[in-house]
């Protein structure tokens, strides 16, 4: 073919670079969605057909809502980029699988509309999507959110309950794999333990999420708990314990890793998870919540704007 | 496992690619389009006018920019305000002869050397400002981009014409040859650094940090090896400069080629056997900072040095407007520590003032944080708009204090 003729083609126009590393939104939320699916199965083994109802009760209603949103604002439908998905389910996640349908549905609408509509969309929000849902109906309905008084036909124990109520010796003897194998009460997809740190550190190596924060908050959790538990290893639980109880790995690397919320150059990341894990532990020993992690992110992603601002002058330092 | 953690894990961007083989001659164009915007006419220059190859067509009042030749023998067959437009015809054998001048021999020195390569085409601006240490830069411009090699390598004789030239017109005191790491290559007399090949290691601002380990100190200065190739080539043949090197490249196929000034796009990717096919796009310049052309009887200029075809559907489509969605991968990855998040939402509401605050005179222009962008916004094009607006805007200032301070 030959290409003298001016307009034998049809040529596209556009905007330097013409290179690109190939990373978009969508494929952005597949990755996550594919890092979620062990803890999804593993939530439905563990708690059966009603945790995959909430979670699909979660996701139906948020997008439903999302739609709806975008439709009322003029705005171009753009639920098929899964964010919507993604923010559901984490919201799910973090239910417990006895959930009542109407809390699941209000929550999940108040994810789609306080945590990411009302600021302007995808990107805007200051506050993690999935946990200002949460953090809304946890503050109305306390009690139908903890998983320990909902889930009541299982053998499994709630470790954090037992750890607060009981102190650190009754806790010694949970084995750590049961932890991690998601043998204890917690919420539906944040106790499965194991499989979201595969999915966390499987986001990580690819770039995905930053593992400065999921690396910080960790830290945060284990140094924290560390000093607590040297100085008083009967009253105080040992780092592990904290690691694999509640939401922690949930947490840390889905949840405080949203880019959203949390700050952008490495140093400010690195101090955002710090602090963020440090106050999980702060929550958990003298708060009157046994997870604490929702709320420590909430409260570091306030300050997350404050972080970014510790910024290196830029090239030739003005 | 270093890049394994990092957004930028492109194995393009890699400078080195291994390349030895000497440049091939390009096309002879049928037609060529010169631009000729600021440009006096020569004598005689007009249309229906038979011009030969290496006559002079227009002027510059500027010493910073090269005089225009013909690059063929033809019929100029329009002039417009921006361009010169000639149809090659077959050369009768009595055509004239433009007559070698040997500038080695010739002797001239200093800026009198300077205004003699001007007046051989040779847009002497691009020779390096005046500077106590210049850096020749050994790196491929841009990625993809792969004559730098051979220039060093196979072209040995140019690059010591130009060396000797460049050292005559007495711009600066030391030179500096920097080139990738693990390369092997020497010359007498000229000191070499090595310097890690990655984009955006090639522009100069990042260069010279990578010399000297200092950002923008005093005293240095950049020259890249497209311009002293152009130098040493205008030095070894003795004509006036009518053509350049560039790159032509698909995702499959590229090649270093000399091509005529103001030769077609569309003969060049036929002649390098690239075919087009709807939506594809066409690139002139490197991939990463380059623009797209819209027609391919668009020309090439002196300058390019590389002209590229992207393949419909190889990179994901921008899609409409698109807002930040505040990854931070762009503020991640900027060469120049700024946030081109925040830049490009200035520019999007028009806020250039606050570019400017945030420093947007620092960006170095590498295309890397729209390359990186998930929401695939046009970053780069967005901060280079606000630019253009802050350039415009202070060159209105000056205009009207000039006319206070006259009033
Ligand atoms: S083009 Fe973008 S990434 Fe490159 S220096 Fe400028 S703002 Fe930074
Ligand atoms: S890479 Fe694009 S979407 Fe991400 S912060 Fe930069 S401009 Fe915004």
């Amino acid at each position: 073919m030959s290409n003298t003729s001016p307009t034998s083609v049809l040529l596209s126009v556009s905007a330097s670079p013409f290179w690109h590393c190939g990373r978009t939104v969508r494929a952005h939320r597949y990755h996550t969605l594919l890092a979620l699916l062990p803890a999804v199965l593993l939530a439905i083994w563990h708690w059966g057909l009603p945790a995959a109802r909430v979670m699909a009760l979660a996701i139906v209603t948020g997008v439903a809502v999302e739609a709806l949103c975008q439709r009322l604002m003029g705005r171009e439908l753009s639920i098929d980029d899964f964010s919507g998905v993604v923010a559901c389910l984490l919201f799910a996640f973090l239910l417990p699988a006895a959930s009542p349908w109407w809390l699941v549905m209000l929550g999940a609408t108040l994810c789609i509309t306080l945590g990411k509509m009302a600021f302007g969309g995808l990107g805007a929000n200051p506050l993690n999507t999935s946990l200002v849902g949460w953090a809304l109906l946890y503050v109305s309905w306390p009690v139908l959110m903890d998983p320990n008084a909902m889930q009541l036909t299982t053998q499994y124990i709630d470790p954090l309950v037992r750890l607060k109520y009981f102190g650190a010796e009754s806790v010694a003897s949970i084995s750590l794999t049961d932890l991690l194998l998601g043998k204890q009460i917690g919420a539906l997809g944040a106790s499965q333990t194991l499989a979201l740190l595969l999915g966390g550190i499987y986001l990580a190596t690819r770039g995905i999420i930053r593992w400065e924060i999921s690396a910080g908050f960790i830290m945060g959790v284990v140094v924290m708990a560390a000093i607590f538990h040297t100085v008083n290893p009967v009253q105080y639980a040992s780092p592990f314990f904290h690691m694999l109880t509640g939401s922690t790995i949930l947490g840390a690397f889905f949840l405080a890793t949203e880019p959203a919320s949390s700050p952008d150059r490495q140093i400010p990341m690195m101090f955002y998870g710090l602090l963020g894990g440090a106050m999980v532990i702060i929550i958990r020993i003298f708060g009157e919540y046994t997870d604490g992690v929702p709320f420590a992110i909430l409260l570091v992603n306030l300050l997350s704007p404050l972080l970014d601002s510790i910024r290196p002058k830029p090239f030739g330092g003005k | 496992m270093k890049q394994r953690f990092q957004i930028l894990n492109d194995p393009r961007f890699h400078l080195v690619y291994g390349i030895s083989q000497r440049f091939s001659d390009g096309p002879s164009p049928s037609k060529v389009r010169l631009n000729r915007e600021g440009f006096t006419l020569a004598q005689n220059v007009k249309k229906k006018a038979v011009v030969h190859s290496g006559m002079l067509l227009a002027e510059h009042p500027s010493i910073e920019k090269g005089d225009l030749f013909s690059p063929i023998y033809g019929e100029i067959t329009e002039i417009n305000e921006r361009s010169i437009f000639i149809s090659a015809l077959p050369q009768p054998p009595d055509t004239p002869e433009v007559e070698p001048v040997d500038l080695l021999q010739e002797g001239l020195e200093g800026d009198e050397l300077v205004m003699r390569c001007k007046k051989m085409g040779l847009n002497t601006r691009s020779l390096g400002c005046r500077c106590e240490t210049l850096i020749i830069n050994g790196l491929n411009p841009d990625p993809g981009v792969t004559w730098t090699e051979p220039m060093l390598n196979s072209h040995i004789r140019t690059f010591h014409a130009a060396m000797e030239l460049h050292r005559r017109m007495g711009r600066f005191k030391n030179v500096i040859l920097a080139i990738p790491q693990g390369s092997h290559l020497s010359y007498d007399g000229v000191k070499t650094v090595h310097v890690p090949a990655e984009y955006p290691n090639s522009l100069n601002p990042l260069l010279i940090k990578n010399v000297t380990g200092e950002e923008n100190p005093e005293g240095f200065g950049c020259i890249g090896l497209h311009n002293l190739w152009s130098l040493g080539r205008v030095g070894r043949t003795g004509l006036p400069l009518t053509e350049t090197v560039i790159t032509i490249g698909s995702y499959e196929h590229s090649g270093n080629y000399i091509v005529k000034d103001g030769s077609t796009v569309g003969e060049l990717l036929d002649f390098a056997r690239i075919a087009l096919k709807d939506h594809d796009t066409v690139v002139r310049g490197g991939p990463l900072r380059g623009e797209s052309v819209d027609r391919l009887d668009r020309s090439i200029t002196k300058g390019t040095y590389g002209l590229f075809v992207v393949e419909a559907g190889t990179i994901p489509p921008m899609e409409g407007h698109s807002s930040c969605i505040n990854c931070g991968a762009c503020v991640l990855i900027c060469p120049a520590r700024l946030s081109p998040s925040n830049l490009s939402r200035y520019a999007e509401f028009a806020l250039h003032e606050r570019c400017r605050k945030e420093h947007i005179d620092i960006c170095m222009d590498c295309g890397l944080c729209g390359y990186v962008c998930i929401a695939r916004r046009p970053v780069l094009q967005y901060i280079r708009l606000a630019k253009q607006k802050l350039a415009e805007k202070d060159a209105q200032k000056q205009r009207e204090e000039i006319k206070i301070t006259s009033a």
